[in-house]
């Protein structure tokens, strides 16, 4: 290669991508024969070498000091040098490798304070639960007493309800005109039972009233069945429940009749009967 | 001066206590080039975690490829500044280091954009600010973007929409320049 060639080849900047580290692996090659061949070559990329090492002297910055700590650990080199050493000086050495982690030591200390604290917050929360548990619990207990109370009352008050309708209406009935009362008593087959019904002279229809009755208890298949003898033969006039029946009227209308000569209850089996059953005749009045 | 003259002078026997694989060269390597290095790194990389990790990683590359170093292609630190240039270059393409940008707290993300910006006022840098300002703007151009910013020289070209033969001898002529600053 003639100085010319040389020359152009050394200004062409391509020995300062060189060192910069800017060629392909194949362009580097040529450049390494190159310098290889040519002192004139080798010279000049020490020169650029050592230019940009001074450069990047001159730019140098500290990194932090915890980088070699790290460095030398991820080698395994940590321990390397107190054996180096003339005088091996342990103290120093550790001191040394302690420093890197006193921030984190700090951050540790202050996690350690953090972990007590949220355990004894833990516990104390664990006691406050067991405590409004155990009130909630008494709480729930006094709820479902008072509500039995509540409905013990509430079944009284109806009753009552019930009752006083009744006898303001048999107290009505009984004054008026209107109205008359027929007292039924008890038969042979139920001796002690007594019953009212209440006949309307105007329009004919017949009232029971379940406060004004003592009837013997029936079973689930057995109802009461209100008769009416009309010149001798039972009419039927409906059958009535029970007389602790949780019905809330006291009044219950039955069938109208024109004329009676007495009426009478038996006991039937639900729905009632055609005939009166007579040996469960249970209270009988004449009008 | 004088350190660096020491420097040099120690060279071979650095290399040849490196290529033998001794522990303790490792730490003298390190107390010598390992600020030099990581000004390359640092002004690739302004995250100063990154930036640390890539000095890290330098180091440990120097220590295992060792035996790929040649003296007769060029000085120990060539080599071990293209490594660090070529960890930086690679960090900053890669995603970890496109997810720490996206990842910065508002308390780091001051500095870093500060920094990004050049807004603050780095010693460390001062000086050699100076100088280069001493270039010719053109040839301040170039060299920013190739030792400041780690681009090659044809990212260069395209960025400053030169041929690539005038970012060549633009890179040549400032590091001429440096060259005639230091002698």
């Amino acid at each position: 290669m003639s100085v010319e060639n040389l020359k152009a080849y050394i200004e062409s900047g391509v020995l300062e991508l060189y060192v910069l580290g800017d060629l392909s692996p194949e362009e580097a090659l040529q450049v390494e024969e190159m310098a290889a061949q040519h002192p004139e070559v080798k010279a000049e990329i020490a020169a650029i070498e050592q230019a940009i090492e001074q450069y990047a002297m001159q730019n140098a910055v500290e990194p932090s000091a915890d980088v070699e700590t790290r460095l030398l650990e991820k080698l395994g080199l940590s321990e390397v040098e107190p054996e180096k050493t003339v005088k091996p000086t342990p103290p120093v050495a550790q001191e040394a490798s302690v420093i890197p982690f006193d921030e984190s030591a700090g951050k540790v200390r202050i996690l350690r304070y953090a972990l007590v604290a949220c355990v004894a917050l833990l516990i104390i929360s664990t006691a406050a639960l067991f405590i409004t548990y155990s009130k909630l619990n008494d709480a729930h207990d006094q709820i479902a007493s008072l509500n039995l109370d509540k409905q013990k009352f509430a079944g009284v008050v109806s009753k009552l309800e019930f009752e006083n309708q009744g006898l303001s209406n048999m107290a009505a009935m009984a004054d008026s005109q209107e109205w008359a009362t027929i007292n039924m008593t008890g038969q042979p087959f139920s001796p002690a039972s007594k019953m009212k019904v209440y006949w309307n002279k105007k329009d004919k229809s017949v009232l029971v009233n379940y406060v004004a009755m003592d009837l013997p208890k029936t079973d689930q298949q057995h109802e009461y069945q209100l008769w009416a003898m009309v010149n001798g033969k039972p009419v039927s006039l409906g059958v009535f429940g029970k007389n602790d029946s949780t019905s809330n009227e006291a009044l219950v209308k039955m069938q109208a009749i024109q004329e009676a000569q007495a009426f009478a209850v038996t006991i039937e089996p639900m729905g009632g009967s055609i005939n009166p059953t007579m040996d469960k005749l249970t209270v009988m009045g004449g009008v | 001066m004088t350190a660096f003259k020491k420097l040099t002078l120690t060279e071979p026997e650095l290399v040849q206590q490196l290529q033998s694989k001794d522990p303790a060269v490792l730490k003298t390597l390190y107390s010598m080039y390992s600020s030099a290095i990581y000004g390359v790194i640092s002004r690739i990389i302004t995250h100063t975690e990154l930036a640390e990790d890539v000095l890290q990683e330098t180091f440990v590359k120097i220590w295992q490829s060792a035996a790929h170093y040649d003296n007769t292609k060029g000085r120990l630190f060539t080599w071990m500044m293209n490594i660090a240039r070529n960890l930086s270059i690679d960090k900053l393409r890669s995603k970890d280091f496109k997810n720490s940008l996206k990842n910065q707290d508002i308390e780091n993300n001051v500095s870093f954009v500060d920094e990004q910006n050049k807004v603050t006022f780095n010693p460390d840098v001062l000086g050699v600010k100076q100088l280069v300002d001493n270039l010719k703007p053109d040839l301040q151009a170039v060299l920013d973007l190739v030792y400041y910013k780690g681009f090659t020289h044809v990212e260069a070209a395209e960025k400053l929409d030169l041929p690539l033969g005038t970012v060549k001898t633009r890179i040549r002529l400032a590091i001429i320049e440096l060259r005639r600053n230091f002698n």
